[in-house]
């Protein structure tokens, strides 16, 4: 195997709050190889958006990493000082957010904010990364990109602005890219545009994707392994197929039946009872087990660690071939 | 109760048509201001957000209507409860005219029909307590005065929608999206309504509280005999939850089928498109064809068909001359699609 282009052991993001500390993400580890698409998914508070922000240095005060470390091919990049990180951020590591008017700015055409890009990062003279910029425009799919360098972000309709930001978080041809719910704000027409031009730019330039969403379609059509985060922690993590058609976690199933099919008809959605505990009300046990309806009572006293599960890994005790074993 | 507002004779049992949208446009002067005009010659603009929309709803069935931001579908659900007046056509509403509905004698119609919004954040106010948010219904149409009697209708309308009586002296923001949700519902459930219109209820909610939601909708509807104007963008949602389906694009309504019809065979390219550009789960690694183009400014839609610049089988027909919504004798009955090249058998 591929030693990992992203690997992340044991991350802890804390936000001290006055009435305590709260663990946002608790001890959650993965890796992404070259040119691999790892999607994230959970729901609204599981963590993921932070797992990205992590990686990528842009962790916002007072939330921290208070365990654990983030390596970029072999090198720890989540306790490099600032200045050094941004010189990682754009050039090994891409990000594309969710909202394309927030990531560029207003005040400057499309083509300014490029050509920033591809000057701070690759040693290019300005006519150069101007050449660059066009061509990049044009490789996502922009519409006489000679003309539209100098248009500014409002003269763009939302699909075509996720166009720039993606050539902007390309610009460096980084070796990973954290897209964090990249097509969320778009219309179904314009997310299968943005989520295809995605998929080939990085299956042609080899980079990894982090790909952040809540959204299993999305991450079915593009992801090569998945995560399942649930109240901060991954719960369970796979080749994309397992995780979708055979779910080891009962949270993984029950979310998989609660999304509705367009292929068979059923009068009811399968339905998790509850919803997600707040980071101040996190059950001791597997954080599961209160919505849990196989929860037995080893699991409301121990929390589980990922054990492998068929061809994914899951965390939960169902898993647990020898019954009294500890967790390690 | 509801003898009150029925016309006198006319029982609307099961299958009735109970709400009929005629012709019904809303458009929006979107013009500079009138200092502007004069001085650069600016000549008015009027957005037309929806656009000769005719539809009926029966008793017990939901109607949904689909599209892409900007389509309309909000509008015509403000149209459908009174917060808009219509600029051109009519509802009718148990046959009566929606007009009614803002005059003293139109508040027994107004009870009839309740409306569910989709950001349950901003629908619910953060200063009143769930049992207050509840009753007000109940207060605002006068139909009743006894705290001891508010009191228990409050208490039964958490059961329905599966809260504790307990939950009523909380706040909204101690509640999850989901419940609050379930809060809404409850409140719109107060005046016993026999129509409810649903601006994209769960597009706020995450998709394991969204089947929650969508459960407790059809449970509701089966227990009260509800009728349900769903509006949504999520066409999956749209599979599960409806009996009739109505695509919008651009103000206009272009194809109105039973679900299973447009699902299993989309007549319209437009609805065509947006099937295809759903992600399936079932398919994994399957290359999907991305919809070319984008939703064109409403403000500037083009001539004739407005769907033509993004249609495959667009020809000069469908560039110079608009297609109204109609029954296609080769397709059935019960479909209207607006389409030149499906009646022309131009295509499938």
């Amino acid at each position: 195997m591929k030693p990992p282009l992203l690997e992340v052991r044991n991350l802890r993001i804390e936000f001290p709050t006055r009435r305590g500390t709260l663990l946002a993400v608790d001890d959650i580890s993965f890796s992404i190889a070259p040119g691999e698409v790892l999607g994230v998914v959970g729901e609204s508070g599981a963590g993921k958006s932070l797992t990205g922000a992590a990686v990528i240095g842009l962790l916002e005060p007072p939330g921290r990493i208070a365990r654990g470390e983030v390596k970029l091919d072999g090198l720890r990049i989540d306790n490099l000082p600032p200045d050094e990180m941004r010189k990682v951020r754009g050039r090994e590591i891409g990000a594309i957010f969710q909202d394309p008017l927030t990531s560029l700015n207003p005040l400057y055409t499309v083509g300014q904010q490029l050509v920033e890009t591809i000057t701070t990062h690759l040693h290019m003279s300005a006519q150069q990364a101007r050449a660059r910029a066009i061509e990049l425009l044009a490789a996502t799919g922009i519409p006489a990109p000679e003309r539209r360098i100098d248009h500014y972000p409002h003269q763009f309709s939302g699909g075509m602005r996720q166009r720039v930001v993606i050539a902007l978080a390309l610009a460096a041809e980084p070796k990973l890219v954290i897209a964090d719910e990249p097509t969320t704000a778009l219309d179904v027409s314009i997310q299968a545009q943005i989520i295809t031009l995605l998929k080939t730019l990085c299956r042609e330039k080899r980079t990894a994707v982090m790909l952040i969403t809540h959204d299993m379609g999305v991450i079915a059509e593009t992801a090569d392994r998945v995560a399942v985060m649930y109240a901060g922690r991954i719960v369970e993590i796979g080749p994309v197929a397992d995780v979708i058609h055979r779910p080891q976690h009962p949270y993984t199933a029950g979310l998989m039946g609660s999304i509705p099919s367009m292929e068979h008809e059923s009068e009811r959605l399968t339905q998790i009872e509850g919803s997600m505990p707040r980071l101040t009300e996190i059950p001791p046990g597997c954080a599961f087990h209160p919505r849990c309806d196989r929860a037995f009572d080893r699991c409301r006293r121990e929390r589980p660690e990922l054990l492998p599960a068929g061809a994914s890994q899951a965390a939960c005790w169902l898993h647990d071939a020898g019954g009294g074993r500890l967790a390690a | 109760m509801s003898a009150a507002l029925r016309p006198a004779g006319a029982a609307f049992a099961a299958g009735e048509v109970i709400v009929k949208a005629e012709g019904v446009s809303k458009y929006f002067d979107v013009s500079p201001p009138w200092l502007n005009r004069v001085l650069e010659r600016k000549p008015r603009t009027i957005l037309r957000a929806v656009d000769d929309v005719s539809f009926e709803i029966r008793r017990g069935e939901t109607l949904s209507l689909v599209g892409e931001s900007g389509c309309g579908k909000s509008t015509v659900a403000r149209v459908l409860v009174g917060l808009y007046a219509p600029t051109h056509g009519r509802v009718e509403f148990f046959g009566r005219d929606l007009a009614e509905v803002n005059t003293a004698a139109g508040r027994a119609l107004r009870q009839k029909l309740q409306m569910i919004f989709q950001d349950p954040y901003a629908s619910l106010n953060p200063r009143w307590r769930v049992a207050e948010i509840i009753a007000e219904p109940l207060k605002a149409h006068g139909l009743m005065k006894d705290p001891a009697q508010i009191a228990a209708r409050v208490d039964e309308l958490l059961g329905l929608v599966r809260l504790s009586p307990a939950d009523k002296v909380k706040y909204p923001h101690q509640f999850s999206g989901g419940q609050r949700q379930r809060i809404s519902i409850a409140r719109a459930l107060a005046t016993h309504p026999e129509f409810l219109v649903c601006d994209e209820p769960t597009s706020a909610l995450d998709v394991s509280v969204q089947a929650q939601v969508l459960n407790l909708m059809k449970d509701l509807q089966r227990e009260l005999g509800l009728t349900y104007l769903f509006i949504s963008h999520n066409l999956a949602v749209v599979h599960h939850i409806s009996d009739r389906v109505g695509v919008m694009y651009l103000g206009r309504i272009v194809e109105l089928a039973p679900k299973r019809s447009l699902f299993a065979t989309p007549r319209h390219p437009y609805t065509r498109m947006l099937l295809d550009a759903i992600p399936d789960l079932d398919m994994t690694g399957r290359a999907r064809t991305p919809v070319a183009g984008e939703v064109p400014n409403p403000l500037n839609p083009p001539p004739g068909c407005t769907f033509h610049p993004r249609c495959p089988h667009a020809d000069e027909r469908c560039r110079r001359e608009a297609p109204v919504l109609k029954v296609h004798r080769r397709i059935g009955e019960d479909v209207q699609v607006a389409c030149h090249a499906v009646e022309e058998d131009r295509i499938g």
